[in-house]
Order: C-alpha cells, then sequence, then structure tokens
C-alpha cells in the first residue's frame, strides 16, 4: 500500500477536477430547486473554471 | 507562470494572488455589463425563442467538447505577454488577471464561457445576476490559481493538462443540464 504524505494528500485535495466535479452538482441542484441566481453563479464559476491553464 | 517558486519571490505569493483576483474581477464586471446592455437587443424576440436558441448554444458546446462536431471558437488567438508580469510584479499582476478576465483580450479554448455569454446575452436577466455570474466567472478563474498555489506542485501543468478535456466535457454538459432545468 502506497504511504499518504503530506504531499500526496494536498495534490489529491487540490486536484483540478474536483472543483467541476462540485460545482457541476451545485449548477444542477440549483437548477432543480429553481435557485436561479445560485444556478447562474454556479454556471458562472464553472465557466471561469473550465479556462484553467488557459493564458 | 503567475507563481514563483517562494526562495525567489520578491514578495508574498498570497498577496500576488490576491491582485490576481481583484484584476479577474475588475476585467469580469465590465464584460458582464457590457452582455446586459447588449441583451435588450434580444429583449423583442419572444421568451420561447430565446429558451430554444439558449439550449441549442448549450447543446452545440457540449457537441464540440464531446468531439461529435467541429467548431472554430471566435476567439483571441492572443497570449498574454510574459513581460507583463516581469516588470512591475504588483501592477503587472493586476493586469494580467484584467485581461484574463475580461474573456475577450486572450484564448477562450472551452466552450462553456461563450455558451455562458450566450445565456445571459438572451435571458434577459436583471442586471445583479448578470454582474453575479461575471463575478463568479472571474472567481472560478481564480480558484484555478489558488488551487495551483496551494498544491505546490512542479507537474501541476501537467495534472491540469492530463484532466483538462474531461473537466471541459463535465463543465459542458453540466451547464447544458442546468440551463435545461431551469429554463424549460
Amino acid at each position: 500500500m502506497q504511504e499518504l504524505t503530506a504531499g500526496r494528500l494536498r495534490r489529491g485535495l487540490t486536484d483540478p477536477f474536483l472543483p467541476v466535479a462540485a460545482l457541476a452538482l451545485l449548477a444542477v441542484s440549483a437548477a432543480a430547486l429553481d435557485a436561479t441566481v445560485l444556478c447562474w453563479s454556479s454556471i458562472g464559476a464553472l465557466a471561469g473554471f473550465s479556462l484553467s491553464g488557459s493564458v | 507562470m503567475l507563481f514563483s517558486p517562494g526562495w525567489r519571490a520578491p514578495v508574498r505569493q498570497g498577496e500576488i494572488l490576491a491582485v490576481f483576483t481583484l484584476g479577474l474581477l475588475l476585467g469580469g464586471l465590465p464584460s458582464a455589463t457590457v452582455i446586459w446592455l447588449l441583451s435588450g437587443l434580444a429583449a423583442p424576440f419572444p421568451p420561447a425563442f430565446r429558451t430554444s436558441a439558449i439550449l441549442a448554444a448549450a447543446a452545440l458546446g457540449t457537441a464540440r467538447e464531446l468531439g461529435l462536431i467541429r467548431l472554430p471558437l471566435p476567439q483571441n488567438a492572443r497570449q498574454i505577454p510574459p513581460d507583463v508580469l516581469q516588470t512591475r510584479l504588483r501592477r503587472g499582476t493586476l493586469q494580467f488577471g484584467f485581461e484574463l478576465g475580461t474573456g475577450v483580450r486572450t484564448y477562450v479554448p472551452a466552450t462553456t464561457p461563450y455558451v455562458l455569454a450566450s445565456a445571459l446575452f438572451l435571458a434577459g436577466l436583471p442586471l445583479p445576476v448578470t454582474l453575479l455570474a461575471g463575478a463568479a466567472f472571474a472567481l472560478g478563474r481564480a480558484l484555478s490559481a489558488a488551487l495551483t498555489y496551494l498544491a505546490r506542485d512542479d507537474h501541476r501543468d501537467t495534472a491540469i493538462a492530463t484532466r483538462m478535456p474531461r473537466m471541459k466535457t463535465t463543465a459542458a454538459i453540466a451547464v447544458l443540464s442546468a440551463l435545461a432545468l431551469l429554463l424549460l
């Protein structure tokens, strides 16, 4: 079993896919609940984050 | 590119991140304001037509990310010059953030931002909601930089590049689903 070092844990917690998954869930949930403002905000954040690594 | 290793950083990296985030917000809010002003042009069209157009744009974006269609993106194919960050660090970082925050001054290689812009243009939302979406776009870009800062990983660029196709596809599907649920 691989040892869980601080570096590995940090890299896991900062995995670039995690925010996409969280924001996607938030956007769809907010839309299902008719939470308009939260939904548009989540979509905005998703759009911004989807440009990760791009300059 | 934004963060240099701590041992040779002339200023605190957290400060650079804060200035960069401010720049992103200063860029994102004017773009949102312009979209809101232009959205008046779409107001005469019936709501059903505007909803269909929003969902069609989101579906097109998703199809492109899935590789089902080939569609050129109307992006500004220009990279922000690296020397922006090499002369005056704080001012350069602010300018760097501003240019990225506008969404029109450099490459925009994912479809989700285009879907967001067209949806905001067609939906006819109140100004505060449009501004909030613009601020969220800026903060989404800032989150990417914040995670890079926190990761302290020499191979961060590789990690992002490896996950990027899945990230863009997931974002596109989520935006299409959310818009369909919200507008239908």
